[in-house]
């Protein structure tokens, strides 16, 4: 078979035609190799030809049928060629170009547009070119196929040209400067270097002298000022009512909405600095420094002036060896890459106890990669400095809590790229900081806990203003309140004798206590020295105290010995159901009710007086029962009128063993928490009844009548 | 048309429809070269590497301080006037919508709105709105990115703190610190890089569980080891009574032949763990006891994070010790902070709560900042969800409570590579997202950013399927990253 120079450019039409295709639907998922990139960006060379060729071509064609060019067998194999060639040229093309989207450059409607009418001319030509033989295809399916292919042409051009060279290419040299480099905050004027770079950038395309869409020039104030055929852009100091602001912030799918929905949109900042700027009665004559420092329009500006965030970085030194990373790596200086693929390499030294200057220096190998290095803690002295600077790609340096006094900061001013540097708690002199700061590259300083002094780190922040050092906390005098001691004893009860401990974590703390529930002062109150013997019922108060801070809340905690506790107890008349303390076991459950009464432990009797029963498997020898009471006369919270005691070795033989009567009850009692004890001969038993007897009835002098007492009892203590 | 038949068979016999039908396809397969996981699995182009970021991270270390219970928005972070105006209005049926309510107030006949009982100020750059309870994280407005506009898919505690730490609501998936754990290793060999601290104010409280710190699927290595308050802050790293510490090292060697013998036979990743498990812990007995040994601090300190620092078990304490572990090399120090549940008596219970967290957070702010710490370090603070905007039960000015709230809630980040300012923003009533939400999944892929992970590759293969932090979602907010 002969080799058919023409079939073969056919059956690679064909292939082409449905690689594009499959590029089309499954371009997203495609990964561009590396070695098919300069393909790809042969694109913008090679469409040129298509361009041509087809155009040439469908002119022929549009005019085939021609009686004259009809029979022109020249005319017919020439446009057959010149169809068949360019629609090749334009497939090739068309895969060059998805190759070249792939790349992150790319992406957008514009770039959408132009690649579905790109290859959408191809499709065409091809369809053409299949079609044009066919006894169907008369001149004006010819007619309309040569014009969309040009028309297809024409805008597949047009967007990929806008793609290329921008929106405003043409006529960019007309229109003035866009995007001017950003001016420093001190220097920058509000309406010059803030506010008109944002209409420059994102308004003035179709806002000109030449454009004027709506009538409206925002190329300087005096435009501005004028506004366009809607009215006015801006009521000074009044954003709200702004016809600017209005448009700025409609729904973008909103006709009105400015700027039209695919131009570049301003940013909330850009809005933020036009809203303020309005509200300042769009001022042109003032500098961003001239504003005071907690005005809005100069912060939103010093954002707006910020320089831009510098990329992550490439780094100008290869990788390391590999064996010689895991030789150096151990569990005391570990070594590890900042991240895949980076030659770049970050140290840690820990445990102080095993390190030696010598560490360093082994690291040598390693000394172009290592950018950060961490060596806080470790007894490192100022000559050791010396091996840190051949470390020329440090940008990172810890040495925290080292031994460092400061001259040998000096060996680390040849390091050009190390920009963060921690001294914090290390003996470093405002001397030897100031010395280093004037030849070092630094611009970030840690230089809290040092020997350096509040008014020196002023001024070595006034002198190296591109730095920023860090003071850290500073001590304002203003006293801060101590925490309570802690003690040995959890709950308020004991039922053996024992020394009580308080402790406190902060250093050089004392303790100043009571033991009959007074306050406790610092001058005269007894002094903390020694565990204190504990055998009777106390009310141990305490308060910590140091100089320069604050006394602590008192601790106060009632201390009863309860040297029998009961196996069990009932309520014989209970108390109110919702203030039952958790039931009968409340009497004995050793938890303590405290001055917030609805803590929950206490029970509270209201209609009935408290009636309980507590029994004992073996018997106990028992010289004292009492009952812890609280009295609160403003919540009308009053103790018992009077306690019985009872014993026996069972509930049916019980006998009185004594009574305690309370006196009369006060307005001014005072709100405390205490013992009814009723003391007798030590008897044997086995069961002991408690009545408590509540005040059934608010007292005369009680200023709100409608009050009902309440009597709160807790546990109940044998000894 | 003779000529057209002929062509037709011209056209269409099987040879060219062969050649026609390989071409096709052979540009179809050329195609597919191109896709680098069409047939392989996703390992086989690019594989993850554990222990290695995939590109330079921001931060190196995470502290989250995690305020479990869920603390309001509306008393803290997000500043809504006009809940105060409206204060026992019912809530609008239209802001409502179809929000589903919890059993707690599901029953609830009305819906009266209650403003904030604390009253707000503007603080910093940001002019960020910070209540009066936050007076110490007020004065680091300048170093948080506030975030307002958080929102999740749980309605109660445990589903919801189970999601927020393990991206799953059921429980049983990696935590965040044991998928960096995992993805990252440790920088410090000897201490584990996922630790875990505890504590508990006043508030009405949740539990947390152990769960919430484990390694899931991941090698064991990877779980959070929790240090306690009390005397042994790790629990059986001690030696046992009688044994030294050159028995100790005797002991673990022939310990490790043994599981290395056994290793042989069965081939259990899980014996190696042990292995290393051990040996962290021998190194640990040294490292621990140092860092949890607070006799040395400057009274600076204990000014700054408050006396409470120094009594173990404390949120104040935990703060201190994160900063500890954090500074020797501690990847993920998460801290739990129990009792922010104000179903009621919420303005009492809420005042104590702050007090509790306010000064030391700010303080572990300021401390990592005076380190040169702060810049890679990534400190985060919030609840699981939020609280609503309309009283749960009776309710007057002073004293009112709030059910749980998941479509929004305020938390905050700082360091790290964060842009300090404030982020997102709710309705007027504080109970939907007008702008900008962040799904607890982006927050997740956030951190995971930061942390120079890429969310979608830190895949781990387990009974057949993959799993990622961020399950089938997540997407990283720029906007917030310096």
């Amino acid at each position: 078979m002969k080799i058919n120079l023409k079939g073969l450019a056919e059956n690679l039409l064909f292939t082409l035609d449905v690689f594009l295709l499959f590029l089309l639907f499954f371009g997203s998922k495609v990964s561009i190799p590396v070695w098919l990139q300069p393909l790809g960006r042969m694109h913008p060379m090679l469409l040129h030809f298509p361009i041509t060729l087809l155009m040439l071509a469908v002119l022929l064609e549009f005019f085939r049928f021609r009686a004259t060019y009809a029979k022109e067998t020249l005319y017919l194999n020439f446009t057959t060629g010149l169809l068949l060639t360019g629609s090749l040229l334009a497939a090739v093309t068309a895969i060059m170009g998805i190759f070249l989207s792939r790349e992150p450059a790319y992406g957008g409607n514009m770039l959408g547009w132009h690649k579905w009418t790109g290859a959408g001319v191809v499709f065409a030509a091809s369809l053409i070119y299949w079609s044009r033989e066919k006894s169907w295809y008369k001149a004006p399916l010819a007619g309309t196929g040569a014009l969309i292919v040009v028309l297809g042409l024409i805008f597949a051009g047009h967007y990929g040209a806008v793609l290329t060279h921008g929106e405003n290419f043409v006529m960019e040299p007309i229109s003035k400067t866009a995007a001017g480099s950003k001016v420093p905050l001190e220097d920058a004027r509000v309406f010059e270097d803030v506010v008109m770079p944002i209409f420059s950038q994102k308004c003035l395309n179709c806002h000109n002298p030449d454009k004027a869409k709506g009538g409206l020039v925002m190329s300087d104030f005096a435009g501005l000022n004028k506004g366009g055929k809607t009215g006015k852009l801006f009521v000074a100091g009044k954003p709200e009512i702004s016809l600017l602001l209005q448009r700025l912030h409609l729904p973008e799918d909103d006709k009105k909405h400015m700027p039209p929905k695919d131009q570049t949109q301003l940013t909330a900042g850009e809005m933020d600095i036009l809203y303020h700027w309005v509200k300042q009665n769009a001022v042109t004559d003032k500098k961003v420094a001239d504003l005071p420092a907690d005005d809005s329009l100069r912060m939103v500006s010093a954002v707006y002036l910020a320089p831009a965030e510098v990329p992550d970085e490439d780094y100008d030194f290869g990788a390391a060896d590999e064996d010689d990373i895991r030789k150096l790596s151990n569990n005391y200086r570990v070594i590890y890459p900042l991240a895949r693929n980076s030659p770049a390499l970050l140290v840690n030294f820990y445990n102080k106890a095993n390190f030696k200057p010598e560490l360093l220096k082994e690291l040598e190998p390693l000394k172009k990669q290592i950018i950060a290095l961490n060596l806080s803690s470790m007894p490192l002295k100022d000559a050791d400095l010396k091996l840190i600077s051949g470390f020329r790609n440090l940008r990172k340096l810890s040495l925290n809590y080292s031994d460092l006094e400061g001259p040998g900061l000096q060996e680390l001013t040849g390091l050009e790229h190390l920009h963060s540097l921690s001294l914090s708690g290390t003996g470093v002199s405002a001397k030897a900081v100031h010395d280093f700061l004037k030849k070092s590259m630094v611009k970030h300083l840690a230089l809290w806990n040092t020997p350096v002094k509040d008014k020196q780190l002023q001024q070595l922040q006034r002198d190296n203003r591109q730095v920023r050092i860090e003071g850290g906390f500073r001590d304002e005098g203003k006293p801060i309140k101590l925490n309570q001691p802690k003690l040995n004893a959890e709950g308020s009860l004991y039922s053996k004798p024992f020394r009580l401990e308080a402790t406190h974590p902060v250093r050089g703390v004392s303790i100043r206590y009571t033991l009959d529930g007074s306050q406790p002062d610092s001058l005269n109150s007894a002094l903390y020295t020694a565990p204190i013997p504990v055998g009777e019922d106390i009310v141990f108060t305490a308060r910590a105290y140091k100089k320069g801070w604050t006394a602590s809340d008192p601790l106060v905690l009632p201390l009863y010995r309860n040297s029998h506790k009961a196996d069990s107890a009932v309520h014989v008349q209970g108390p109110r159901p919702d203030l039952n303390g958790g039931g009968p076991p409340a009497l004995i459950d050793g938890r303590f009710g405290s001055l917030n009464i609805y803590n929950g432990f206490w029970i509270g009797y209201v209609d009935n007086p408290m009636e309980s029963l507590l029994f004992y498997k073996q018997p106990v020898e028992v010289s004292s029962v009492g009952i812890n009471v609280v009295s609160q006369v403003k919540n009308a919270f009053f103790p018992p009128l009077s306690f019985e005691v009872w014993g026996g070795p069972d509930k049916q033989h019980l006998r009185m063993l004594g009574v305690v009567r309370s006196g009369a009850f006060r307005q001014d009692d005072p709100e405390k928490i205490y013992n009814i004890v009723v003391r007798f001969k030590p008897v044997r038993l086995s069961c002991i009844r408690v009545v408590a007897r509540n005040l059934k009835k608010i007292p005369s002098w009680y200023p709100d009548q409608k009050m009902k007492p309440i009597m709160f009892v807790d546990e109940v203590l044998v000894n | 048309m003779d000529k057209d038949i002929l062509e037709h068979g011209l056209t269409y016999n099987r040879r060219r429809f062969l050649s026609r039908l390989s071409l096709g396809l052979g540009s179809v397969a050329l195609g597919s070269l191109m896709i680098p996981d069409l047939f392989g699995s996703a390992s086989a182009d690019a594989p993850f590497t554990p222990g290695i970021p995939d590109f330079a991270p921001r931060a190196k270390r995470v502290i989250y301080l995690f305020q479990n219970g869920a603390p309001s928005q509306l008393e803290s972070f997000d500043y809504k006037p006009k809940l105060r105006e409206m204060v026992g209005q019912e809530l609008p049926a239209s802001v409502r919508g179809n929000q589903r309510l919890t059993g707690m107030t599901a029953g609830q006949s009305s819906f009266p709105l209650v403003g904030s009982f604390y009253d707000f100020k503007q603080y910093g750059e940001s002019r960020a709105w910070i209540s009066d309870l936050f007076p110490n994280t007020a004065k680091i407005v300048d170093d948080i990115c506030i975030i307002r506009s958080m929102h999740t898919e749980a309605i109660n505690h445990d589903p919801a703190l189970t999601f927020f730490q393990t991206g799953a609501q059921q429980g049983n998936r990696p935590s965040m610190g044991a998928w960096l754990s995992y993805g990252l290793g440790s920088e410090n060999k000897n201490l584990p890089a996922f630790t875990v601290l505890l504590s508990r104010g006043k508030g009405n409280g949740q539990g947390v569980y152990s769960k919430l710190w484990t390694n899931g699927f991941l090698e064991s290595t990877h779980q959070g080891v929790q240090f306690s308050a009390s005397e042994d802050p790790v629990l059986y790293l001690k030696d046992p009574e009688g044994m030294n510490r050159f028995e100790r090292r005797k002991m673990l060697d022939k310990l490790a032949e043994l599981n290395n013998l056994s290793y042989q036979e069965f081939g259990d990743p899980e014996i190696n763990a042990k292995i290393q498990q051990y040996e962290m812990a021998y190194r640990m007995q040294t490292a621990v006891p140092e860092i949890t040994d607070v006799s040395k601090e400057p009274d600076d300190i204990i000014k700054m994070y408050g006396p409470d620092c120094l009594v173990p078990g404390t949120f104040a304490a935990n703060c201190l010790l994160a900063r500890k572990l954090s500074e020797n090399g501690v990847r993920f120090v998460q801290l739990y902070h129990q009792g922010w549940d104000q179903h009621g008596n919420l303005p009492n219970e809420m005042a104590g709560q702050a007090r509790d967290v306010d000064q030391a957070s700010a303080a572990l702010i300021t401390d990592l900042k005076q380190r040169g710490l702060l810049d890679e370090t990534l400190v985060i603070w919030g609840g699981e969800f939020g609280r609503t905007n309309y009283s749960q039960g009776n309710f007057n000015k002073d004293n009112y409570g709030r059910d749980h709230h998941p479509r929004c809630f305020s938390i905050w980040m700082a360091g790290g590579g964060v842009k300090p300012g404030v982020y997102g923003e709710t309705d007027d009533f504080g109970y939907n997202i007008v702008k900008d939400p962040v799904h607890v999944h982006d927050f997740q892929a956030t951190v995971l950013h930061l942390m120079g992970l890429n969310h979608e590759k830190l895949i781990f293969k387990h009974l057949g399927r993959r799993y990622r932090l961020t399950d089938v979602s997540g997407k990283v907010i720029n906007d917030i990253i310096a």
